[in-house]
C-alpha cells in the first residue's frame, strides 16, 4: 500500500484533490482548493423530463479540477476507458509504480459506506492507493473516517455506471511533479481570479437561471409545486430535497457557505487583505441562515406541514439569502479588482 | 492518537446529551436513561432511530448549547452517530476552549 495521508474532507471533489497534491507536495487546503476554482455558485434547473425543479450551490462536478489546473497552471494526467479490463490494468500498474489514482466513481458501489448514506451519483470521487488482494482495492475515500477495501468488480461496476455524469473509468494522477512547483505570486493570483469568478458568477451573469437571480427564480417557483404535486407525499418529498442539497451532499454544510468562509480567511493572510477576514465572517453567517433554511424545508417536509403560507415563508427567506448574498459578492468584487 | 488526545467523556455529560436530543426531537415517551451510549442513533438502535433531519435537528442544538459550530455534515455525521461520539465531541470542544 501506497503511504497516503487519509482524511476526511467536506466534499470529494475539492477533498480528492486536495488528497493527492498534498501527497505529491502541493500542501493546499480544501477550501483552498474549493475558492481558487471558484465553485461556489447557484443554478436552479428545470428541464422538461422533471417534475420538480431542483438547484445546486457549486460549480459543475468536474470543474473544480479543471479550473484548478487552469489557475495554478499545474497539470494532471487524466484518462478515460471504453473497456472496464483496460481501465483495471492501468489502474493497477499506477499502482504498482506506487502512484496513486483518482477515479470518479458512482457513490452506490462504495460498499464501505453505511447503506443508508449511499445513494447513485455518478460524479463521486476517491482515490485507490493500493490493493490488499488479487481482487481488492484500497480506498481512500473523504466522506468516510478510514481508509477503506473495495472489491474489484465493485470498483468496476462504479467506474462504468451508467446515465448522467457517467465515469466511463475517468482517471487522474500526477505525473509531473515539477508542475507542481507553483510560486507566491501564481498562488496570489489564482486566488483573485477565483474570488472574481465566484462574484461574477453569483451576480452578473445575464442569466436568470444562475446566481443570485437563480435563487429567486428558484424561490418564485416553490410557489407552483402544490399544483404539479401528485399527492402530499410527493410535494414533502420534492421539499426535504431542498434540505438534502443544502446540507448532505457534500457541501460542507450551509450549501458550501462554512467552506468558503475558511478559503476566504485564509486568503486574506495570503493576500495580506484583513478585509476578507471581515467577508469570511459574514459568508459564515449567510451559511448559518442556509442551514436555518435547511432545518425549516426538513421541518414542514416531515411533518407534511406544506400549506400556502408555510411556502411562501420558504420563498421569503430564500429572497432574503439572494439579497445577502448579492451585497456580499458585489461587495467581495469590489475588495479584489 | 496520543495519551494527551483521549479525553473520556462524564457520565453526566452523556445524561445532558440524551436529554438534549430527546428535546431537540420532541420525544417525550423514551426515558433519557435508556437510550444506549454507544449503539448507533441511526441503525438498529432498540430505542430511537433517527434520519438525516432529525441528525440536523441535533446538529442545531448542540450548536446552540455547547457554542460548537459542527461546519461538515460528513464529519458531523460520524460525530452524532451516538451518545458516546457526541460527548467525545463535545468533551474535545470543551477542553480545546479552556
Amino acid at each position: 500500500m501506497i503511504q497516503f495521508e487519509h482524511k476526511m474532507a467536506a466534499h470529494c471533489e475539492s477533498g480528492t484533490l486536495c488528497a493527492l497534491l498534498n501527497h505529491n507536495g502541493l500542501k493546499l487546503s480544501e477550501p483552498m482548493i474549493f475558492g481558487i476554482s471558484g465553485a461556489i455558485f447557484f443554478v436552479f434547473i428545470k428541464t422538461p423530463n422533471m417534475v420538480f425543479p431542483v438547484f445546486d450551490m457549486r460549480t459543475q462536478p468536474g470543474s473544480i479540477r479543471i479550473n484548478l489546473q487552469k489557475r495554478l497552471k499545474i497539470k494532471f494526467k487524466e484518462q478515460k476507458f471504453k473497456k472496464p479490463l483496460e481501465a483495471r490494468l492501468s489502474l493497477e500498474s499506477l499502482l504498482q509504480k506506487d502512484i496513486p489514482v483518482a477515479v470518479q466513481v458512482d457513490m452506490f458501489y462504495m460498499d464501505y459506506i453505511p447503506s443508508y448514506m449511499r445513494a447513485h451519483f455518478n460524479a463521486h470521487y476517491i482515490t485507490i492507493i493500493g490493493k490488499e488482494d488479487q481482487n481488492t482495492f484500497l480506498v481512500s475515500d473523504c466522506y468516510y473516517p478510514s481508509i477503506s477495501k473495495l472489491s474489484s468488480d465493485s470498483l468496476d461496476k462504479a467506474r462504468f455506471a451508467k446515465s448522467d455524469f457517467a465515469p466511463n473509468g475517468f482517471q487522474f494522477y500526477i505525473n509531473n511533479h515539477n508542475s507542481l512547483l507553483i510560486n507566491e505570486n501564481v498562488l496570489k493570483q489564482a486566488i483573485i481570479k477565483g474570488i472574481k469568478k465566484a462574484a461574477f458568477n453569483m451576480t452578473k451573469v445575464p442569466i436568470p437561471f444562475i446566481g443570485v437571480r437563480g435563487m429567486r427564480k428558484f424561490a418564485d417557483n416553490i410557489l407552483t409545486w402544490p399544483k404539479i404535486a401528485r399527492n402530499t407525499d410527493a410535494l414533502s418529498h420534492a421539499i426535504m430535497c431542498i434540505h438534502l442539497t443544502l446540507e448532505e451532499r457534500g457541501t460542507g454544510g450551509g450549501g458550501f457557505r462554512f467552506m468558503y468562509a475558511t478559503f476566504l480567511k485564509e486568503a486574506s493572510k495570503i493576500l495580506n487583505k484583513p478585509e476578507l477576514s471581515e467577508m469570511a465572517k459574514e459568508i459564515m453567517s449567510i451559511g448559518d441562515r442556509w442551514r436555518e433554511i435547511s432545518l425549516f424545508v426538513a421541518r414542514i417536509g416531515k411533518a407534511r406541514d406544506l400549506g400556502e403560507n408555510r411556502l411562501k415563508e420558504l420563498k421569503q427567506m430564500i429572497y432574503e439569502r439572494s439579497k445577502e448574498e448579492e451585497n456580499f459578492f458585489n461587495k467581495l468584487y469590489s475588495l479584489v479588482k | 492518537m496520543s495519551e494527551q488526545n483521549i479525553i473520556i467523556p462524564s457520565k453526566e455529560l452523556k445524561l445532558e446529551i440524551k436529554k438534549l436530543i430527546l428535546e431537540a426531537l420532541k420525544i417525550s415517551d423514551v426515558n433519557p436513561d435508556d437510550i444506549p451510549d454507544d449503539a448507533s442513533l441511526f441503525e438498529n438502535n432498540p430505542v430511537i432511530q433517527l434520519d438525516s433531519v432529525d441528525a440536523l435537528e441535533i446538529v442545531m442544538a448542540l450548536q446552540r448549547k455547547y457554542n460548537v459550530h459542527i461546519d461538515d455534515q460528513n464529519i458531523g455525521r460520524f460525530i452524532i452517530k451516538s451518545v458516546n461520539s457526541i460527548a467525545e465531541f463535545i468533551a474535545k470542544e470543551k477542553a480545546k476552549a479552556i
